[in-house]
């Protein structure tokens, strides 16, 4: 099971955007997780991060006739749950400003930092998704098995170990290693702005 | 860095004292922080979250949104018409905060109005506190938040930016427009005035044209003011406390027309001002009001030094009508 297995499906583009249901919930089935799992990096509150997902998929309903390829679904979905995502934060910023410990403040801030530096635009986001299975394809095959059944299969570390008969640190130091190997294999398409100190 | 620090804060398992570690080996080098960066992109990227309620598109689906095809300032407008949310009233002069919120669309528009006989304070999303006079509207869009500090302004309002030497602060306004950095200025803009002025308390602006280009810079404690009819901007050092005090809800007039007070006075008290003498409209005033005490105590300070005469006609469902005879 690979992470992108849904570009192999082909989004009847006319139907979608003549706002046919049965197009608009096979767009969702395939993608309603992955923003929701893209939102909860990021917001803390995970009743807060599935709102922000499912507002993304109803701007892309309330905007489906704008969207004109594919791949422009998924890269509409993304920027608009970056920018509630981005809006929650900086809201919440204020309003928790006097309360907030000094490590929640830090990590909202480096969250909103890390949002900003993300470009759906949509040739780009084509490419890093293309990108990213190329890059999983190449992980060696245990690394591949482990940082698969933990990133798409909902695994804990605990299962995996137990189903792949490896020690829990193996578990760790696999997904560690893909990591590293990701990394390495996308530094060229996740460029970090320069950052102000 | 160990790798395993990461992973577990990654995957929300770090402690308190494995996140200050983490933290701390952030701010020893930007290498650092990029790395950190690219692998939480790489992680926010391949993240899924079981949908174990089973949630579907029919739980979501919005049951009479029409999709949005024009994003015209009308459509805007009749949108705020329908969706005007008064989200808090203050104490004090009753401050009301209305907000435009309701925007299908992909990027989306903000607007924050402040109605005749109102002064509302709002806090931008990033932090820029504007305090607006009566009779006067701001507007921003979605992208504010994505460094796009831009405003567009429409009437009279305080300006206290926070300070991001990336991003300008923008205030643009019909006719000339202010570029900032980080510090805090008096404009006012009202469309029907056909004029601008921009007050520098502290800082430094530039003034933009119409297009956008900056045409010159105020040092603190300097006034611009252009009207559309000239060709020039007037620019000198005044006592800014003047050009601010309505803010403390103190209103100085410098030597101005009464024809130029009625207007500021419609504003400030929601009513309408017809005036019948001739010449009354070009009698001077120079003073300081009150402006949060009632309307009959303004017109009898202004009636001390000039030869108004008024008379106020309440109306229902309208504004007053006051007569200046």
């Amino acid at each position: 099971m690979s992470f992108y297995d849904s570009r192999n499906i082909l989004y009847d583009l006319s139907s979608f955007k003549n706002g046919e249901e049965n197009a608009f919930k096979l767009v969702f089935e395939n993608n309603y997780e992955k923003i929701v799992g893209f939102c909860c990096q990021f917001i803390p509150d995970r009743e807060e991060a599935k709102n922000i997902a499912q507002q993304a998929f109803v701007k892309l309903w309330t905007n489906r006739e704008e969207v004109n390829t594919c791949n422009g679904i998924r890269a509409f979905l993304y920027t608009a749950a970056k920018t509630d995502c981005l809006n929650y934060l900086r809201h919440e910023k204020y309003k928790l400003n006097y309360q907030q410990n000094i490590l929640e403040k830090r990590e909202k801030l480096l969250n909103q930092e890390i949002l900003e530096s993300f470009k759906f635009d949509r040739l780009e986001y084509m490419e890093l998704e293309e990108m990213i299975q190329n890059a999983l394809d190449k992980l060696p095959e245990k690394c591949r098995q482990v940082f698969v059944k933990s990133r798409f299969e909902y695994k804990k570390n605990r299962e995996i170990a137990d189903e792949l008969g490896i020690a829990l640190k193996s578990v760790e130091s696999n997904i560690t290693r893909a990591l590293k190997i990701l990394r390495k294999e996308l530094k060229d398409v996740l460029p970090s702005v320069l950052w102000m100190f | 860095m160990d790798y395993t620090i990461i992973q577990k804060y990654l995957q929300g398992k770090a402690s308190n004292e494995e996140k200050e570690q983490l933290f701390n080996w952030l701010d020893e080098s930007t290498s650092n922080k990029d790395e950190y960066i690219e692998i939480k992109k790489i992680w926010a990227l391949t993240s899924r979250e079981e949908n174990v309620e089973g949630k579907t598109w029919s739980d979501i689906e919005p049951s009479e949104l029409k999709p949005a095809k024009t994003k015209t300032l009308q459509h805007w407008l009749a949108r705020a018409a329908v969706f005007l949310l008064l989200i808090s009233c203050g104490a004090i002069g009753g401050r009301i905060i209305s907000k435009i919120v309701e925007t299908p669309v992909y990027s989306q528009m903000y607007s924050v109005i402040s109605p005749a006989g109102q002064m509302t304070n709002i806090e931008l999303p990033d932090g820029t506190l504007v305090m607006l006079n009566s009779g006067t509207k701001i507007q921003y869009s979605g992208d504010f938040t994505d460094g796009n500090r831009q405003v567009y302004l429409e009437g009279e309002a305080f300006f206290d930016v926070q300070k991001d030497v990336e991003h300008p602060f923008i205030v643009k306004s019909e006719l000339l427009g202010v570029k900032v950095y980080g510090t805090s200025f008096n404009i006012q803009a009202y469309p029907e005035d056909r004029a601008f002025t921009a007050t520098l308390i502290e800082g430094s602006i530039g003034i933009l044209n119409t297009s956008g280009e900056e045409v010159t810079k105020l040092v603190p404690g300097e006034k611009a003011y252009f009207e559309e009819s000239e060709t020039n901007i007037d620019i000198r050092k005044v006592d800014t406390a003047m050009y601010t005090s309505w803010k403390e809800g103190l209103v100085t007039f410098r030597n101005e027309r009464l024809e130029d007070i009625a207007k500021q006075i419609e504003r400030w008290y929601n009513v309408e001002i017809v005036i019948q003498k001739e010449g009354l409209g070009d009698e001077r005033y120079f003073g300081t009001i009150l402006k949060n005490k009632p309307i009959d105590q303004i017109l009898e300070v202004l009636k001390l030094t000039t030869s108004l005469e008024y008379e106020i006609v309440p109306r229902a469902n309208e504004p007053s009508l006051i007569y200046w005879k």
